[in-house]
């Protein structure tokens, strides 16, 4: 590929050719960010987004901070008709063992909807019927947590926090 | 739904991870994220000189392509179709950025282990080059980046930036020129 004379420019492309670390906090950034769109009219609630610029944290700090996001995101599935009603929640938790969604339509069971990770995205499906439902998010089996960008419920008569979803036709 | 823990990280391709986020299943895509965090990293750093612009450019690339990834004709060519919104990308944040004054990167992997004489050394090659770099016209440096250090074939270079193929060979010419120019003054000084 190079004349005999290119055996600097050889090694410049040895040198650029070196890994680059990037901060592995940017994936949760990512999602985060992803995460916090949503269907046109079927959010529960606006959802924060990350700034760009300015989220430079160290990766534990970055981990800590968006243990603390949890978002609950609509999705509809395929153009199955009771898939319209399936809600997707995620919760970006790098640094959760497990997590499992809990609420009014599992009886608070965190048995019946556990969630499954990759790259430290937690999500689970469940399809609701029109209503209103409270939930919350079991993280590593012992933490309650609600969902910050949802509205919180108000009645948590068990002293847990939770958060609220009300499901209607259009534009709920 | 009841997958096991972990199996995007071994056993889904590109295309399957697609039509998984298509259907609804947002982790897909941040097996996806992981995949091509570094690769793509390495040449918005090298592009833009500044780790910070990078992974702004980087962190909004994954999102632009999330946002339109209907319009991803071919799942199996994800990779490819990312590349050209990350190079799209870099282009409109080099332009912005081109009156700040260049951060070079150093990346600290690469100095691992190295003695200090060793480490002293790399550290002053790696400044040059990075210095050589960002002496290179922007359409010059991202060819010669495309084609010398993401190894693309020109065809695909051209599918990315929208140059034809004889414009591209043109360009990574001028930059291997440019860049063995610079480096002899760099010797000089």
């Amino acid at each position: 590929m190079f004349d005999r004379d290119d055996g600097a420019l050889d090694r410049v492309i040895r040198q650029l050719r070196q890994p680059v670390s990037i901060d592995p906090a940017l994936d949760a950034r990512v999602m985060e960010e992803i995460a916090a769109d949503a269907a046109p009219g079927r959010l529960a609630t606006p959802r924060p987004r990350f700034p760009l610029r300015g989220a430079r944290w160290p990766w534990l700090a970055a981990a800590a901070v968006l243990g603390a996001i949890l978002i609950a995101r609509p999705w509809s599935a395929g153009g199955d008709t009771d898939a319209l009603n399936a809600f997707q929640f995620v919760l970006v938790a790098p640094q959760a063992s497990s997590v499992s969604l809990v609420g009014d339509f599992n009886d608070w069971d965190p048995a019946r909807s556990p969630m499954q990770t990759a790259q430290g995205i937690w999500a689970t499906t469940v399809p609701l019927p029109p209503g209103r439902y409270r939930y919350a998010f079991l993280v590593n089996g012992v933490e309650w947590r609600a969902d910050p960008g949802a509205p919180r419920a108000g009645d948590d008569e068990f002293g847990t926090p939770s958060s609220v979803i009300t499901v209607g036709g259009k534009g709920s | 739904m009841n997958q096991p823990l972990g199996i995007d990280k071994v056993e889904a391709s590109d295309a399957e991870l697609v039509r998984r986020v298509r259907t609804g299943d947002i982790r897909a895509y941040g097996t996806l994220v992981a995949r091509y965090r570094d690769r793509l990293g390495r040449y918005a750093v090298h592009m833009l000189g500044d780790r910070e612009d990078a992974e702004e450019a980087l962190q909004d690339s994954f999102v632009r392509a999330y946002r339109s990834l209907e319009r991803c004709d071919d799942p199996a060519r994800f990779g490819a179709w990312l590349y050209g919104i990350l190079v799209n990308r870099c282009r409109t944040t080099g332009a912005r950025a081109a009156r700040r004054r260049r951060m070079f990167v150093r990346d600290a992997d690469a100095l691992n282990g190295a003695t200090h004489a060793d480490q002293a050394d790399r550290v002053e090659w790696s400044d040059t080059v990075n210095r050589a770099l960002a002496r290179l016209a922007p359409e010059y440096r991202e060819a010669f980046l495309l084609k010398h250090v993401e190894d693309l074939e020109y065809e695909e270079m051209g599918r990315l930036t929208g140059a034809g193929v004889s414009a591209l060979k043109m360009r990574v010419k001028r930059a291997r020129e440019q860049l063995q120019r610079f480096l002899k003054e760099a010797e000089h000084v």
